[in-house]
């Protein structure tokens, strides 16, 4: 089965309205929803991923001064799921509770392997 | 690998049990950090668990991460601080880059530790209930208006006055002498006797949503019934009184939400496990020679939990008990529950008797419960005319819609 990466997108803009705290009940809902869509897509999720974190561009030209857009300002995270077509890695990136919302989006783009 | 089931609560219970311990640590006055470090702490357990599975001890990990970035956010304060006062004194001297370990035993003291912090007898009552409902019980201020029937601002401006009350708290004083624990139990007694009442008797239309309040007033008040500090015939009273009630509360509504009278509930629903906890806390109460109106309270209800059938229950107890409540916390609502005692005992026309004359104050005269009571009796005496009267000033202040149709169906007058 084809593989597809799927990378969060951060939708907040820098004077947009902030996401308010989840409160703990919330959490507790949102772990019980994430532990059901695992269970649902489990076939599909090839590697849970992660949050990206400090990173550096290197090239072969010497550094400009910044400043950079950093990567992960844009993409929070990634993970790796594995479909029949793009439609099906859509319909798991979805289902993912709070990645497709009023602040963050999910870019899912298939992996091409030789 | 997906996520493993976790406790019922186990996000809300957490925050509770981790605010509590840090603010010990670090000092009260740093309340609103402390729970910045902890929900943050609760969110990288989240996206964390989720995607890694839960580490071997859950509460041990979140308590390092809250740990750590409660003190990291504090140094950098102080750091700051120190910047502009070019000043290197370290004032920050309880806190240590690794934690000390955490104890279970620890987490209850905290717990308890933080119930007393709350009932500030500078605070009002209301301040005192919204702060334990943040810090102790995990809630936030949306959720907390919800369970209070309270606006969102208002719940917000009695937790900004009790933490600004706790700001002021000079670190040096921040362990509680034994006075104050001593002085401030009856507050904690009545805060958690609020909580229950809160969910076991508001007319909230979500079952659910209730009987969180009244658990949450009974875990807390088992874990202060178990400490030194809480340990005394009230607190004993208190917690039989809780059960004796929780024991109950499933079988005042029926399957549509509809309110269940007493004398219409199924008794086989009643849990009898429940009932005996209750009682054997009751027979705790009665050593030494306090009686509380949680001891006349909790007399009440096992009175009701021990009748085999509404006919067969002991009036003459529960009237007995009405009067001593009366005596402990005079009220004019227990008057008139008492007036109710009476006329199952010895008939409707002594119920009316015992309120003839008597002048309820207005936050009872405009009340369904007052108009209902007479309406009820007066219609059993057979007096049509004030028994039309006061069932229509009882079924238009009906608060909620099962309440209107509970008297509705109870007060039918004639055919």
């Amino acid at each position: 089965m084809p593989k597809y990466l799927c990378m969060q997108r951060n939708l907040r803009t820098a004077n947009g309205p902030k996401g308010e705290k989840p409160s703990p009940a919330q959490m507790q809902e949102m772990y019980a929803q994430f532990g059901a869509w695992q269970a649902k897509f489990k076939k599909n999720l090839v590697d849970m991923g992660g949050k990206l974190g400090e990173g550096r561009l290197v090239t072969s030209q010497p550094a400009a001064d910044g400043p950079f857009v950093e990567v992960k300002e844009l993409v929070g995270g990634y993970m790796i799921v594995s479909a029949e077509n793009l439609d099906e890695a859509i319909e798991v990136a979805r289902g993912c509770p709070g990645l497709v919302g009023p602040s963050s989006g999910v870019e899912v783009i298939e992996i091409h392997t030789p | 690998m997906s996520a493993p089931r976790l406790a019922p609560h186990f996000f809300r219970h957490e925050y509770g049990r981790l605010v509590a311990t840090l603010s010990r640590r670090l000092g009260v006055h740093h309340l609103e950090a402390v729970e910045d470090a902890v929900q943050s702490a609760l969110m990288s357990a989240l996206e964390t668990w989720t995607v890694a599975g839960v580490p071997d001890n859950p509460s041990g990990w979140l308590f390092r991460v809250a740990h750590n970035g409660l003190v990291g956010e504090l140094r950098q304060r102080t750091r700051r601080r120190r910047i502009v006062r070019e000043n290197g004194s370290e004032p920050m001297g309880a806190s240590e880059d690794a934690p000390e370990p955490f104890l279970a035993g620890e987490m209850q003291d905290d717990l308890l530790r933080m119930l007393f912090v709350c009932c500030d007898d500078g605070l009002p009552p209301e301040s005192q209930l919204v702060l334990a409902l943040k810090t102790l019980c995990g809630f936030d201020v949306r959720e907390i208006a919800l369970r209070l029937f309270s606006t969102e601002a208002n719940v917000y401006k009695r937790l900004e006055r009790a933490r600004n009350r706790l700001r002021e708290v000079p670190p040096s004083i921040d362990e509680l002498t034994s006075e104050q624990y001593a002085s401030r139990l009856p507050a904690v007694h009545k805060i958690l006797y609020l909580l229950f009442t809160e969910g076991y008797l508001s007319s909230h239309a979500e079952t659910a949503i209730r009987q969180e309040l009244s658990d949450e007033a009974i875990r807390l008040a088992s874990i202060l019934a178990e400490h030194p500090v809480g340990e005394a015939p009230e607190t004993s009273a208190l917690l039989a009184l809780m059960h004796l009630h929780a024991a109950r509360i499933t079988a005042r509504q029926d399957a549509s939400g509809g309110l269940i009278l007493l004398e219409e509930q199924d008794r086989a629903l009643w849990d009898q496990e429940r009932i005996q906890l209750g009682l054997s806390w009751l027979a705790d109460s009665a050593r030494g020679e306090v009686f509380s109106r949680y001891h006349a309270e909790a007399g009440i209800a096992a009175e009701h939990s021990l009748a085999p059938s509404f006919a067969e229950t002991r009036w003459e107890k529960i009237v007995e008990c009405y009067e001593l409540l009366e005596q402990v916390a005079p009220s004019a609502l227990h008057k008139l529950n008492r007036a109710v005692a009476v006329a199952q005992w010895q008939g409707p026309a002594a119920g009316l008797a015992l309120l003839e004359g008597f002048e309820p104050p207005s936050w009872l005269a405009g009340s369904y419960q007052w108009a209902a009571v007479l309406a009820d009796l007066h219609r059993r005496c057979g007096h049509d005319h004030a028994a039309r009267r006061y069932r229509d000033v009882a079924v238009n202040s009906a608060p909620t819609h099962a309440v209107r149709e509970l008297l509705e169906r109870r007060l039918q007058i004639g055919t």
